[in-house]
């Protein structure tokens, strides 16, 4: 095993080529359709396909990262040239594998980055549950105190650094986002944290909050019930 | 599942190089050609060639106008009967997009008779006509030649009151998109030829293939979109950037509300793509905003383009709710996959 590893990897950055496929000529399956039946037999070591297309290049690109496989392409004398490396020689523990990873990279990185949510980094603390308000206090007492009480809730989330989803506010949850609002601040500092704060646009619009919330916090209902249903957790103050 | 009617045949997809509305000249392509072309006045042409629009409206009376398209590509399927039908229910679309109901249609063949038995030609003509007598489209006449490689479609002709035509240029801010058929024709097309789909695959994207647009539109009409067109070559992103330009608006798409076919998002992330998926990327894809956020295989779908797609209305939120129950209620598969805003004419965002 470790041999033929080494032996691929003094070979060229792909590794030994096994099998050659010329596939010029053939038109849109096919080159695709031959190579996949040549790589679901794991061929040992890289195999070498002609084809006479740039459209091919991106399909058999396409292909070479769906089972996870490096490639790489050159245009040549009446098409590409394009070489697919074989699963086998895919991580090669210890290997001097500087030279392999340029065309490695995106796919072990990936998986060894997996503690992270892949998402990007501006997501990372997210998790996939949604607070979802349908009124501007919370729960139900004196108005001043509900009020203010859901201000001290969605602060607390803030500050516990618990980071949405999304929040989602409809009918007079809708209230909270007009900026005279006490809880438009805690809001607006959610949003900037990269959570997804929207207002349900027939209820901005019902009580003539239009003016008041920018246009790309309103949302609709169907998105609205897409994130709730999507959501592992949905929390309603 | 693809038919063939004994194995020493041909193919009827053998030697096609593109495959149905995959086959048009990519958009850029297009507007560089009729830009060298002198503009023409005609005060009774009630739309405009700089909207987009899927077919010419001309305007007799002031109750009535004619509408006029013309649709063919090559086969996308080996059955000659159901190229036949899918061609025409294609063709029958454009009419059904600007709201106009089709009345007659012309047949365009062209076939290389040396190469088929003559038989083939007789079931794709036959298949046009079963799509016709379902759309209740009578078919007057024809053209014929010889060729290289067989291509398909009608001309057709409907009429309409020129005061409900539903054109690209009325979506108002506000309004979100229904969508009435799912994506991925062109993709799926693909694995059809590479015999790489399911039973229930191919039957899924047989019958959305050969689904008029009538019903859809007959139920849409009752809740006076303000928009309309259907989604065919320049697939989804292409039809949501023209009717975003065509009404001074941008459009937002929410990525997990697209309505693919079972299997496409596979067999697309397996490089089953067409390339006039690569032409939809090359034109519309510089104003599509957040698009390298979302999975490759998604994108290659968004840019698919769509043979005989469903139909795409802009109205309301709250009409746009009752008409997807409509919908759904009648059997038809439809979605609210996103809306219009204000913002740069012709911008798309893909929001997640």
């Amino acid at each position: 095993m470790s041999e033929q590893e080494s032996k691929d990897n003094a070979n060229s950055q792909t590794g030994t080529v096994s099998q050659k496929l010329d596939l010029r000529g053939l038109m849109c399956p096919e080159p695709v359709l031959r190579t996949k039946k040549v790589l679901d037999g794991k061929p040992e070591g890289a195999i070498e396909v002609l084809v006479d297309s740039d459209i091919n290049v991106m399909n058999l690109t396409r292909l070479a990262n769906s089972l996870g496989l490096s490639l790489e392409s050159n245009e040549c004398e009446n098409g590409y040239q394009v070489v697919i490396g074989s699963a086998s020689q895919k991580k090669p523990d210890g290997a001097p594998g500087h030279s392999h990873s340029a065309t490695q990279k995106s796919q072990p990185d990936s998986v060894s980055t997996g503690a992270k949510p892949s998402n990007g980094a501006a997501l990372s603390a997210k998790t996939n549950t949604v607070v979802f308000i349908a009124k501007d206090t919370f729960g139900e007492g004196d108005r001043d105190f509900s009020v203010n009480l859901i201000n001290v809730f969605l602060q607390t989330i803030l500050q516990a650094g618990h980071r949405p989803q999304a929040i989602l506010l409809a009918n007079t949850g809708v209230r909270l986002m007009d900026p005279a609002s006490s809880v438009y601040k805690v809001l607006t500092d959610f949003h900037e944290a990269g959570v997804d704060v929207f207002a349900c646009g027939l209820c901005v619009e019902f009580y003539g909050l239009n003016d008041k919330i920018p246009k790309e916090q309103i949302t609709n209902m169907y998105a609205i019930c897409e994130y709730l249903f999507s959501a592992d957790k949905v929390i309603s103050p | 599942m693809t038919t063939s009617n004994n194995e020493s045949s041909r193919k009827l997809t053998a030697n096609v190089k593109a495959a149905g509305c995959a086959a048009k000249i990519s958009s850029l392509e297009l507007k560089q050609v009729l830009s060298s072309l002198p503009k023409q006045h005609c005060p009774e042409l009630l739309t405009s060639l700089d909207n987009f629009e899927d077919a010419a409206v001309y305007k007799i009376t002031e109750d009535i106008a004619i509408i006029e398209t013309v649709d063919f590509f090559p086969p996308v399927v080996d059955d000659p009967f159901l190229f036949g039908r899918i061609a025409a229910v294609n063709a029958l679309s454009d009419v059904y997009a600007m709201g106009g109901n089709p009345v007659i249609a012309l047949n365009i063949l062209c076939f290389p008779t040396c190469d088929y038995p003559l038989e083939v030609v007789e079931e794709i003509l036959q298949g046009g006509h079963a799509a016709c007598a379902e759309a209740k489209v009578t078919i007057a006449g024809g053209h014929s030649i010889q060729g290289p490689e067989p291509v398909y479609g009608l001309a057709v002709t409907g009429v309409i009151n020129p005061r409900s035509i539903l054109t690209n240029g009325g979506a108002k801010e506000g309004d979100v998109i229904v969508l009435t058929k799912p994506l991925g024709t062109g993709v799926m097309l693909l694995g059809l030829k590479g015999d790489s789909l399911s039973k229930q695959e191919s039957e899924q994207l047989l019958t959305s293939l050969t689904l008029l647009n009538k019903g859809a539109l007959e139920i849409a009409k009752k809740y006076q979109p303000s928009a309309a067109t259907d989604i065919t070559g320049f697939g989804m992103i292409g039809h949501a950037t023209e009717m975003a330009l065509a009404s001074g608006l941008s459009a937002y798409l929410y990525i997990d509300a697209l309505p693919f076919f079972p299997g496409a998002v596979k067999l697309a992330g397996q490089g089953f793509v067409p390339a006039g998926a690569y032409g939809n990327r090359n034109t519309f894809g510089p104003s599509v905003i957040n698009l390298e956020h979302i999975d490759v295989a998604i994108q290659d779908l968004l840019f698919d383009p769509q043979t005989s797609g469903g139909l795409m209305f802009a109205l309301k939120e709250e009409p746009a709710m009752r008409l997807l129950k409509e919908l759904t209620d009648s059997g038809l598969t439809a979605s609210i996959i996103g809306g219009f805003q204000t913002g740069k004419p012709g911008a798309i965002e893909v929001r997640k």
